[in-house]
């Protein structure tokens, strides 16, 4: 067991105690569904992450009317069964008033239908997939964009900046993954540029040179990669050892330091273009919001502060909705919500009425900045 | 037998143990890699270390002590594979199997929902472990692939419902038909294997139709999956808002919705398919086909040569097999409400495999025990979320060293012949 | 004509490494019988010695290459072999005289072990090692070319080495014939006086140091690894060792190549998407018509 770790369940085990001296109040219970242990773990830390600085600084704000917030940590390792299984445990078993979660588009549809059932709402900091909200169901939001906004933005840059008319688009065959190079390539074939390549790698492989010189063997200038960090990392790795000089690009996937320790180094991810929603650091609410993680040690990168958003928000919805839990979701679809990130508003779906997809650029020294041009 | 206890072999034992600690964790726990960059832990690797050697010196002397050389002695002669019971045996399962019924029965409506869809997917396992126990325990045919008539039936319901229009009762017997012709499919071919080639043939199978399942996205959905529907009674509804054409069964009764309502339906349906099964198990291990299926495991040529059509018998358990790994799937799917590929990866089957070895092959009680202690400890140890898979891979070590024929042997009546007849 | 060439040395080397892991499993199940499940996880944990032994060397200012590559390669190769030792011992020993069955579970449990283990004791992020060779080979043909990096063809040279280095162990040593007897009868070889039991312990450790060749190999190409990167090539290998016939050792290593060769020319030539299904596929036609694998004996039926 490594110390971290055991520092960890030490600091839970504190954290939990001290709640169970909270409990004779009323708290309200809030699950945190992610892949906490899996190939995607490091995601699944980023919410906790996150949630976790969220309800920490809610509570010490007075809590929702004066009752606390407390965490339940909730492990899908991205697979559905899980999914389904710890959505019913959090439902049933602790009795939630809402969940912020899951991380994959694959976790966050089939557990929503639980949550549905439940009367609770779900909102998602990461699960991009359309289908998510586009099902009818009234409890589901999300704090960061679609993948068909996502697509349009890479397709428009890929014509528009990148002036290319060749692209490869590849996926890695997950719901996520595959669901936005759809999107991409949809745009793509609606401005009138028709793909060269259109094909799926395998998540968990890392040999894709065989690919990789079919991409080259097909003359594409840009590759467009639906998918996340590890398989992405692997592919610019070996498009660069087999001399490809084209674009590549990716969506919200690979935000992640790990991208750039995936791709084998940083001279890898050098000009990798990457979609993400306008860098919540960079908004001027979240400046002591991110002081505080950094003086904790860490860097609120990637999903974190859509995680810390999403809790505000359902924080926001028990407030409004004074304690009835089946009343939060109408609450949040009426109401604007200000957060971390600006202030949030629902359509009837539960998507945010304003996506803020940019381009981002990686650079040699292993970081990524928005694109100026 | 001496009782003397050698202290000095022990500490011998002991201090090879702690080297041979030091390397195996040296480099993995005491070195933590950060970037291309690493810090030591070394408090934390004495601390493994020394746990090693306190163990390895506890088992060294337990070994040496009268009790410990009669457990080893034991577990080196326990080579019998069936128990032979004498004849006229009364099994207490006469006892055992209406309270396990009745307490099958009543669990739904005093079961938290969460422990009702523990339970169900127990059930599911139950059912898997059954079917993969034809095939394995029975005829000996080792099937790394089952996973693939699992995902035949679960498949079966969802594209069933949604390009068909088929009901989840109508695709219960139609998947377990369809399973069954896939395994008939499967076994015509291995039939010439033997072994463990049978094995990697059936692993190919099982990985084949999940990879058609992921990317033949324009039938099955690709990796978003399918919805699959519930179950209905008598054309009622479980669900809040009827999605099939029906009536919600609460609105129905004038009763408040209860979502807990649709997981006892599943649950009860499940229950009995379960108990049918095994009951036709039951019979069937007392059946030719049954005994067939043995025979042919312990010797295939005798079995031959007795007359017995080997490739019918091989068939035969296939298709069995099958189609209760088909039925398994359309109940996992309606429970999930929705299916996708990465349910139907091989470390399902070799989930299932564990369960049919671990309640001890052919036994059809230790399926049944073995079933849920693997679904039900998983989510036990969802507490210590972080261990939970380690905790679980080191159950199995341990089971399998502790019994390595399994929970439950199979045992047999032993046949007389009755005085005077003869 | 380039891109076809391509892809045939990227079926190489992706296949030599196949071959490599495939030995472990081909040895192991030649001489007890049983399908090492473990073998797969065995390789991950090489990836991560490779990347602490790095981290290590550079620590102690050791950059030149080939004393870099030394050290790694040996280090691994020890330390990985002590690993396959240990788990033979405490896994699978116990169960030597039991079903047939047991032990494969063992493995299923052990590779879980290995997974979760690494998993916490380093962290659920994807690990890396720097680039330690620079520079491509480039060869044009026509219009095209034929790209291999300096390691690619590091890759090929070691690994074929290696499979020469064990192939002259087990032809032509007392080691190697004290396998091949005990592989052909157990109960025989012991009676000769010879001690099976530490036979089939140093089978594990030559499975586990092919292994860690390749993880060796492989970690430093890619540059990067994580703690799941053992199921799916474990998986392959096994395939591989399957297709050559198992048991055999050279079967192992050339079921190795054709299946990367295989995978490689259907994915470049015809589809990604379904080229485990061919790959599959070609496995289950070659075992219809070859029930034994390429170069597996047939089982001999006695009656």
């Amino acid at each position: 067991m490594s110390k971290s770790v055991l520092k960890k369940t030490l600091v839970s085990l504190a954290v939990a105690s001290s709640f169970a001296a909270f409990a004779a109040h009323a708290d309200i219970k809030v699950g945190i569904a992610g892949p906490m242990t899996g190939a995607y773990a490091a995601f699944g830390e980023q919410l906790w992450k996150g949630a976790s600085q969220a309800a920490e600084d809610i509570n010490a704000a007075g809590g929702i009317n004066g009752e606390k917030l407390v965490l339940v940590k909730a492990d899908d390792a991205c697979e559905p069964k899980q999914a389904v299984s710890v959505a019913n445990r959090l439902v049933d078993s602790d009795q939630v008033a809402g969940v912020i979660g899951h991380f994959c588009s694959s976790s966050s549809i089939p557990a929503s239908e639980i949550y549905d059932e439940g009367g609770i709402s779900e909102i998602t900091p990461a699960s991009t997939n359309p289908q998510y909200t586009e099902r009818g169901l009234p409890g589901v939001f999300r704090t960061c964009g679609r993948d068909d906004q996502q697509g349009t933005v890479a397709a428009d840059y890929i014509i528009d900046k990148l002036k290319a008319t060749k692209v490869a688009v590849i996926h890695d065959k997950d719901t996520y993954g595959q669901g936005l190079a759809d999107a991409t390539k949809a745009q793509l074939n609606k401005r009138g540029v028709t793909e060269v390549m259109y094909e799926g790698l395998t998540r968990g492989e890392k040999d894709f040179n065989a690919l990789v010189t079919k991409i080259r063997a097909s003359g594409a200038e840009v590759v467009y990669f639906g998918g996340l960090h590890a398989e992405a990392g692997a592919l610019v790795h070996q498009l660069r050892d087999q001399g490809f000089t084209g674009g590549f690009m990716s969506g919200d996937g690979i935000t992640s330091e790990e991208f750039v320790t995936a791709a084998g180094g940083p001279k890898y991810v050098d000009g990798v273009y990457m979609t993400f929603g306008a860098d919540p650091r960079n908004n001027t609410a979240s400046a002591d919001v991110i002081a505080k993680f950094r003086a904790a040690g860490y860097e609120p990168e990637g999903y974190t502060l859509y995680s810390y958003a999403a809790l505000q928000v359902l924080a926001a919805g028990l407030k409004g909705a004074n304690g009835d839990k089946t009343k939060v979701a109408e609450w949040i679809h009426g109401n604007t919500v200000p957060t971390v990130m600006g202030d949030k508003q629902y359509d009837a779906k539960g998507d945010l009425t304003v996506s803020d997809y940019v381009m981002y650029e990686w650079h040699a020294d292993g970081k990524y900045t928005e694109t100026t041009n | 037998m001496s009782s003397s206890i050698n202290i000095k072999k022990s500490v011998i034992d002991t201090l090879l143990a702690g080297l041979l600690s030091l390397i195996v964790f040296g480099p993995v726990i005491g070195i933590l890699l950060d970037g291309y960059d690493f810090t030591t832990r070394p408090s934390l690797l004495l601390t493994m270390v020394a746990i090693v050697m306190v163990g390895r010196f506890a088992i060294s002397l337990f070994v040496q002590s009268e009790k410990g050389q009669m457990m080893l002695y034991k577990h080196q002669n326990n080579d019998d594979g069936v128990i032979v019971l004498p004849p006229g045996h009364k099994s207490k399962m006469v006892y055992i199997v209406p309270i396990a019924i009745i307490i099958g029965l009543v669990a739904p409506f005093v079961a938290t929902k969460y422990i009702l869809t523990v339970l169900i997917l127990g059930l599911i396992y139950v059912l898997l472990g059954l079917g993969l126990n034809i095939v394995v325990g029975l005829a000996g045919l080792l099937d790394l692939g089952f996973v693939g008539f699992y995902a035949i039936g679960a498949y079966g319901l969802s594209l069933g419902y949604q390009y068909l229009g088929f009901g989840f009762w109508s695709m219960l017997p139609l998947a377990a038909i369809m399973a069954a012709v896939a395994g008939a499919i499967l076994g015509f071919p291995v039939l010439r294997m033997h072994g463990d080639y049978l094995a990697i043939v059936t692993l190919g199978f099982g990985e084949i139709i999940r990879l058609i399942l992921t990317n033949w996205t324009s039938f099955t959905g690709g990796p978003n999956g399918v919805y699959a529907p519930l179950p209905t009674l008598f054309g009622l509804e479980f669900e809040r808002r009827a999605k099939q054409g029906g009536t919600p069964f609460h609105e129905f009764f004038n009763l408040p919705y209860d979502s807990g309502l649709k997981y006892v339906f599943i649950y009860l349906s499940l229950f009995m398919v379960v108990c049918a099964v095994l009951y036709i198990k039951h019979r069937l291990v007392k059946m030719p086909i049954g005994r067939a299926w043995e025979a042919l495991r312990e010797d295939e040529i005798a079995c031959r040569s007795l007359g017995l059509n080997h490739v019918l018998i091989k068939l035969s358990a296939f298709m069995m097999g099958a189609s209760t790994g088909g039925l398994a799937g359309v109940f996992f799917a309606t429970y999930q409400g929705f299916v996708n590929p990465t349910s139907f990866t091989f470390f399902e089957s070799a989930l299932i495999l564990a369960i049919v070895v671990l309640g001890g092959l052919g036994s059809t009680v230790g399926v049944v025990i073995a079933a849920f202690v693997l679904t039900v400890t998983p989510e036990m140890l969802r507490e210590v979320a972080d261990f939970r898979v380690l905790i679980f891979g080191l159950l199995m070590v341990v089971m399998m060293i502790w019994r390595p024929r399994g929970l439950v042997r199979i045992t047999r009546t032993g046949f007389a012949v009755r005085k005077g007849v003869a | 004509m380039d891109i076809v060439l391509q892809q045939l040395v990227n079926g190489l080397t992706l296949g030599s490494v196949y071959g490599l892991i495939a030995v472990g499993y081909t040895m192991v199940y030649g001489i007890i019988g049983m399908i090492n499940f473990a073998h797969g996880d065995v390789y991950m944990v090489s990836a991560y010695i490779t990347a602490i032994v790095l981290a290590l060397l550079s620590f102690f200012g050791i950059h030149s290459f080939p004393v870099v590559i030394l050290f790694t390669l040996l280090l691994t190769i020890i330390i990985t072999g002590v690993y396959g030792w240990t788990i033979e011992r405490v896994a699978y020993r116990p169960l030597r005289n039991s079903t047939r069955l047991a032990p494969l579970i063992s493995a299923i449990g052990m590779s879980l072990i290995l997974q979760n283990y690494v998993q916490i004791a380093q962290g659920a992020r994807s690990q890396g090692v720097p680039t330690l060779l620079d520079g491509t080979l480039r060869m044009h043909i026509g219009d095209g070319y034929v790209q291999l990096t300096y390691m690619k063809v590091f890759i090929l040279v070691a690994a074929f080495s290696g499979m020469g280095i064990l192939t002259y162990i087990i032809q032509k040593t007392t080691l190697g014939r004290m396998c091949r007897a005990t592989q052909q009868d157990r109960k025989m070889a012991s009676i000769l006086g010879i001690n099976t039991d530490r036979i089939i312990s140093y089978v594990f450790v030559i499975g586990a140091a092919m292994a860690a060749l390749a993880g060796v190999l492989i970690t430093l190409d890619y540059g990067s690894f994580d703690f799941f990167v053992g199921f799916v090539i474990g998986v392959k290998a096994f395939t591989a060792a399957v297709l050559g016939g198992i048991g055999s050792l050279p079967g192992a290593m050339l079921g190795g190549v054709i299946l990367g060769l295989a995978e490689s020319l259907f994915s470049g030539l015809v589809n990604t998407d379904y080229k485990d299904v061919f790959a599959f596929g070609l496995l289950v036609t070659i075992l219809i018509f070859r029930p034994s694998g390429l170069l597996g004996k047939p089982a001999v039926e006695k009656v």
